[in-house]
């Protein structure tokens, strides 16, 4: 602070290097991803094909184009789906311990892939992502129904959505004791998984988490106007009910599609918003850009450990997450707090 | 010109404000006085439009309930507290109007140091809020309202939260504010220092308007007395200034 000259202002309040740079990690991570495991791919290989030179062939342009980049690409859409929206529910609801499951989209999802689970036979895979993406979006609209206060208190859409997601997961419990035979592939898919990644999965996921980080991004700036109360965010030429609104859809829209996509991974939506302010000392929504491409970088990396630590077996993602997460995590909070 | 006419708020079906009528002029320091439930915070509240109410309340001549033309800046007394902001993001909030959502200019950025150091936050700007003590706080509301360089300022109990001198600083920070134009309008429960620096002073008990008019007349009506219940009492300093204190007991009087 002695070192500070008068005259100079305050300095930026969040400087867009960090969030450059963090694109290009995330890029990095990719390339990295996508050339590891039982098949090595180089990395000038794997550009030459990207680009459409002459690259890999055969059987390793199959293992790319068809299994590892989809898979890349959907742990990156996941992964940054779930920051971006668990940063702007703690943001809405001024309560750090927020995450994007909050309003019943986990257990709303959880449920509607045991329905499809325990009433499908044969093949219901292709069916699970469309059941879990209803059953997340029915129950958040289940909350915001119950809770007609949400526009006077943002607390009673979070606490419906406790309620409706106890609910959920009461009924989800029922039907898997009901049939026995489901609570395998129910409890695989609670875990998190990103093997069944393909180009169709990307291409649908993609539109909706791109289209609702976008609108989130370009609404961040205003964000940190509802860290106030709603009569200076108003006299700050905010609607904070408004900007409310769209900001809780977005973000839900963003994880039930995540969620329908990937099943339930937990941590990447309250460590990654956490680690890049606590990285940055900002708590500023502007960092939404870079608490994406985080958290999209987390999830890939995540996913490489996944697939390679007891290769040719797979861990479930989650485990992952939380594994290398929370020691991580702690590590950021404890010098956080030394640090002021 | 704020023109209340037959202003009623109701919340909850009970009556907050009750048929309210005056006016108050631009460019003056107006302080509403009363007792605790008066409904003074939801009078500030209904003056920045952010609370429907029947009746009317125009501000040169235009509704102000979700359309004021005005930069309205508004001081809470109870704020909410952004865990992890820091003073300068904080103030810097303020510019928002000025040059749109986080979009700082390089001489809102030298505005927004000379609000600090006016202020007196300079040096801890650094800090986060939510680490400030409730009187660097209330100055940093203070700051934040400089910088949104209103032309408007609502201000709910401004000093209650600080010490003395910084009482006198606050105070004298709005009353530069309002030496550029500004209309002030404030509560205030020290009703002496309202009546050294409020040209016009509203009195009000039970949601009602009881009086509006100069600060020198009010002070010595009957009606501030009434609206306390008769237990305060006011005194002439030998400067001519009024002092007023709460008296211990209805006998003193």
């Amino acid at each position: 602070m002695k070192n500070e000259t008068k005259g100079a202002g305050i300095g930026q309040i969040w400087n867009w290097k960090i969030t450059a740079a963090c694109a290009l990690f995330l890029f990095l991570v990719g390339m990295l991803a996508i050339s590891f495991g039982p098949i090595h791919l180089g990395f000038i290989d794997i550009l030459k094909t990207l680009v459409g030179a002459h690259g890999l062939e055969g059987q390793d342009r199959t293992v790319l184009i068809d299994l590892r980049l989809p898979r890349m690409i959907l742990a990156a859409l996941v992964g940054a789906a779930l920051a971006t929206s668990g940063a702007v529910y703690q943001t809405v609801f001024r309560n750090p311990l927020a995450d994007p499951y909050l309003l019943g989209a986990a257990s709303g999802a959880g449920l509607g892939a045991t329905i499809a689970i325990t009433n499908a036979g044969g093949n219901i895979y292709g069916w699970l992502p469309i059941f879990s993406f209803f059953g997340a979006t029915l129950a958040v609209m289940t909350s915001f129904f119950i809770s007609g206060r949400f526009f006077a208190e943002p607390n009673t859409l979070l606490l419906s959505g406790i309620a409706v997601g106890s609910f959920a997961t009461a009924v989800q419990t029922y039907l898997q004791q009901r049939h026995s035979n489901a609570l395998r592939p129910v409890y695989n898919w609670i875990l998190g998984e990103l093997t069944v990644a393909n180009w169709s999965i990307v291409s649908w996921s993609s539109v909706y988490i791109i289209s609702s980080i976008f609108v989130l991004v370009t609404i961040s700036k205003k964000l940190d106007g509802l860290l106030l109360s709603d009569e200076e965010s108003f006299s700050l030429g905010i609607d904070p009910n408004r900007l409310r609104m769209i900001a809780v859809a977005a973000a839900t829209l963003a994880t039930a599609t995540a969620v329908s996509a990937s099943g339930l991974i937990g941590f990447v939506g309250i460590v990654v918003p956490h680690l890049v302010r606590g990285l940055t000392h900002r708590v500023t929504n502007r960092s939404l850009a870079t608490i994406a491409f985080v958290g999209a970088a987390f999830l890939v990396l995540a996913d490489l450990g996944a697939r390679t630590i007891l290769s040719p077996a797979e861990l479930p993602i989650g485990v992952i997450t939380a594994f290398v997460g929370a020691p991580f995590f702690l590590f950021v909070l404890r010098t956080r707090r030394v640090s002021h | 010109m704020i023109k209340v006419e037959d202003l009623t708020v109701q919340i909850g079906g009970r009556t907050i404000l009750n048929d309210i009528s005056l006016t108050i002029p631009s460019g003056h320091w107006t302080c509403l006085v009363g007792p605790n439930g008066a409904g003074k915070t939801t009078f500030l509240k209904v003056l920045l439009g952010v609370r429907e109410y029947s009746g009317s309340l125009q501000d040169n001549g235009v509704e102000v309930y979700r359309n004021h033309k005005r930069n309205v800046a508004f001081v809470p007394q109870n704020p909410e507290i952004p865990t992890g902001m820091t003073v300068s993001e904080y103030v810097a909030l303020g510019r928002s109007k000025v040059d749109g959502w986080g979009n700082e200019s390089t001489k809102s950025r030298k505005f927004i140091e000379d609000v600090l150091i006016q202020t007196q936050l300079y040096g801890m700007h650094q800090r986060h809020v939510a680490q400030l003590s409730g009187g660097e706080m209330q100055r940093a509301l203070i700051a934040r309202a400089l910088a949104q360089e209103p032309q408007l300022i609502l201000l709910d109990e401004p000093t209650s939260a600080l010490d003395l001198h910084h009482q006198i600083s606050v105070l004298n920070n709005i009353e530069v504010l309002k030496s550029r134009g500004v209309t002030v309008i404030s509560t205030m429960h020290d009703i002496t220092l309202a009546a050294m620096y409020a040209e016009r002073i509203v009195v009000m008990q039970g949601g009602r308007a009881l009086l509006d008019g100069k600060a020198s007349d009010v002070i010595h009506s009957a009606e501030l007395r009434t609206a306390f219940d008769n237990r305060i009492n006011v005194y002439t300093l030998d400067s001519g200034r009024p002092v007023i204190v709460a008296s211990k007991d209805e006998s003193n009087n």
